[in-house]
């Protein structure tokens, strides 16, 4: 039965071998008395990226908040329904959300680095998590976090510098590298590149292609040609519902859907 | 609109705007001469009181007179008789003056001149049997006359000072023993009802107990307070009447803070009256919605995209606010206290109702001591006749407003060394 629905959801041509990270099922947001999201049943592939689209106010960065309970943040809101990671529900009262946060880390549209040093950007998450036993692990930690983000080679010199100082794209990049430093499972990304030149925007792609190794991403752009060229797999949102969600392949060549075909040809939006 | 009119209507603008920055300008300068004007009366009324006459006095300290030898402990030197010696030397300088002149002679130096020489001779033990040059404090009246500050040209019978005593003092001049310096023992003397003896040292260290005590209290409550109210606090009916109450309480009369501290400091919890610790109670009162205030507005400037950052990495609330949050509004937070401070250091009024008015001759050592603060020093001085305590009153508005410069340079300096960085 599962497997049927599985198949149902993720459309043809898939690779039986790939596991499901998160799963939502009957996922509903209110912010007061407005619904945000209507029942959006989406499946995360470990591994993979995947990119959400849709116009503006459509709930794709409401959905991926709720991802990591960042929605917790804001006195009104009110999720609704199952958010499964590994299998296990993470939208009850009693679920720690520190410990969801630690594994499902977050990059957000504007850069945000702390305005204190380099290094103790990169050195904050294992610091307040306790991932390093002693001096030199954090340096390691932090080396390999900025070599991952492939920020390295441009501050190895200056990691004593404000995070603050550094050009868009760059802080942007050190928060790619804060967000892998505690060595989450998943990267939410809500529209990494919109702050960012069109280099920066490039750099942060190749970023994204070579992050997937290790995490799986979820990417929220309002760039169909960046969701097509980084993801795997597509959500179209419109008006808080999950109008499509298939191989990117797919939607972007031959969608089901009359009104996501219309969105990417820019017929609206 | 033909050119004409609308030649016409950029000449109204531009008029307009000359108007305004003339009436703009006009009101600066309108502001800067008002202070200039309270500045040089203040300066040149208090300057005086920073300076003050000497006369250098040859003593003979004579062994039998006082009673003492060279190896006479200290204790003896203390209840030594040093009038006498004086008086000897006053003598000296009219000699075969009659009885009645002579008490007006002994009025020409300080009330306090036999300690003064007293003091002299314990630094300067080698001077026993010997005669030795000692520079005493001249009487107030003299001291103003050096200064200009008395007419001399008046009838003898309206002076506070006789024809006799100008003689002898114009004498001392012409033979230079009348020395003119600066006076330390205004910043070193506690209050005197003489006005050349009368020092600010009293009321600095009253005022600096009382602030002390202020910033004890205020500065943690506040800031946990507005920590509180502005990051964990549940929006709602209760915070809101709160907030609308603090500040309320910044624009309460500060009057009233100093008839709660007499209801409940004194009268109910028998705090000691007179005391920096209950002045600086009472204006920690009057700081506290001082210091929430600005905390707030510094903790709300800053960004919650930095929140955000922190949370997203699992940093739990107090972990978001502690490590990211406030060290970014400290030093918004640190203006808006040194500034609430330096209003505090400026208050007079609820400080007289806890008993802070009486007069106090000794230098207050700890803040359980009943002492004067610098304001309500000022308001004391300002009651008394002598043209003396006319110039300390103008000399000790200059120590205050000293301190209060210095603590609101102190406060620009935080904010504009750790101006908003993030942005």
């Amino acid at each position: 039965m599962r497997f049927i629905l599985e198949i149902n959801l993720r459309g043809s041509g898939r690779d039986m071998n790939e596991k499901i990270k998160i799963s939502t099922r009957n996922l509903s947001v209110f912010y007061g008395p407005k619904q945000a999201l209507f029942d959006i049943n989406l499946d995360l592939v470990e591994n993979k990226v995947t990119a959400l689209i849709g116009p503006s106010g459509c709930g794709k960065s409401t959905f991926i908040r709720c991802l990591n309970r960042m929605n917790d943040v804001i006195d009104l809101c009110k999720v609704e329904g199952s958010i499964k990671v590994d299998g296990k529900e993470i939208n009850t009262k009693n679920t720690d959300v520190n410990l969801i946060r630690e594994r499902i880390g977050m990059v957000f549209q504007k850069p945000n680095p702390f305005p204190k040093s380099i290094y103790d950007n990169v050195a904050y998450g294992p610091r307040i998590h306790g991932l390093a036993e002693n001096q030199e692990i954090l340096n390691t930690i932090v080396e390999n976090s900025l070599k991952k983000a492939a920020l390295w080679n441009e501050v190895k010199d200056r990691l004593n510098q404000p995070g603050t100082g550094l050009s868009g794209g760059q802080q942007q990049r050190l928060c790619i590298a804060r967000a892998i430093s505690i060595n989450p499972e998943v990267i939410l990304m809500d529209e990494p590149c919109s702050a960012l030149d069109p280099i920066a925007t490039a750099k942060i792609e190749e970023l994204i292609d070579e992050l997937k190794k290790s995490y799986t991403i979820v990417i929220v752009t309002h760039s169909m040609s960046q969701a097509a060229r980084v993801s795997q797999n597509t959500g179209f949102f419109h008006l808080g519902k999950l109008i499509e969600f298939n191989l990117t392949e797919k939607i972007f060549k031959n969608p089901d859907n009359k009104m996501t075909q219309d969105y990417i040809t820019g017929r609206f939006g | 609109m033909s050119k004409v009119e609308k030649i016409k209507l950029l000449k109204k603008r531009y008029k307009a705007e000359r108007r305004f920055k003339f009436y703009g300008i006009l009101s600066v300068c309108l502001a800067i001469l008002f202070l200039f004007i309270l500045i040089i009366n203040i300066f040149s009324k208090g300057s005086g009181a920073f300076f003050k006459t000497e006369i250098l006095l040859n003593i003979k300290f004579d062994e039998k007179k006082l009673g003492l030898n060279i190896n006479s402990s200290d204790k003896e030197i203390q209840e030594a008789n040093f009038e006498e010696i004086l008086k000897d030397a006053l003598l000296v300088l009219a000699p075969k003056v009659p009885e009645l002149k002579q008490a007006e002679l002994i009025d020409m130096v300080s009330i306090d001149a036999a300690l003064e020489v007293k003091k002299f001779y314990f630094y300067n033990k080698g001077v026993l049997n010997k005669i030795a040059e000692v520079p005493l404090t001249l009487s107030d009246d003299l001291d103003q006359v050096y200064k200009g500050n008395f007419p001399r040209d008046i009838p003898e019978e309206r002076r506070r000072f006789s024809d006799f005593q100008l003689k002898i003092f114009d004498d001392q001049i012409s033979k230079n023993k009348i020395v003119y310096k600066f006076n330390w023992s205004f910043l070193t003397n506690a209050d005197s009802r003489e006005p050349e003896l009368a020092g600010v040292a009293s009321s600095l260290a009253g005022s600096f107990f009382t602030i002390l005590v202020c910033l004890i209290l205020s500065f943690p409550i506040g800031i946990l307070a507005a920590i509180y109210l502005e990051e964990f606090a549940p929006k709602n009916k209760i915070t809101e009447i709160i907030e609308v109450n603090v500040n309320n309480l910044a624009a309460v009369p500060s009057i009233v803070f100093g008839l709660l501290g007499l209801g409940v400091f004194l009268n109910y919890f028998y705090l000691p009256r007179s005391t920096p610790l209950v002045g600086g109670m009472v204006l920690a009162l009057m700081t506290l919605p001082r210091i929430i205030i600005p905390c707030r507005a510094a903790l709300k400037a800053v960004p919650p995209s930095i929140r955000e950052g922190a949370l997203a990495l699992g940093a739990s609330k107090v972990q978001t606010v502690m490590h990211n949050v406030v060290p970014l509004a400290m030093p918004g937070t640190l203006s808006g206290t040194i500034i609430g401070l330096s209003q505090a250091l400026g208050e007079t009024a609820p400080l007289l109702l806890i008993g802070m008015i009486a007069f106090i001759n000794v230098v207050p050592a700890t803040p359980i001591d009943p002492s004067a603060v610098l304001p309500v020093q000022v308001y004391l001085w300002s009651e008394s006749a002598e043209r003396g305590f006319v110039e300390k009153t103008s000399a000790t508005i200059i120590i205050l407003i000293f301190f209060l410069i210095i603590m609101n340079s102190f406060a620009i300096y935080l904010r504009n060394k750790f101006e908003r960085k993030w942005s």
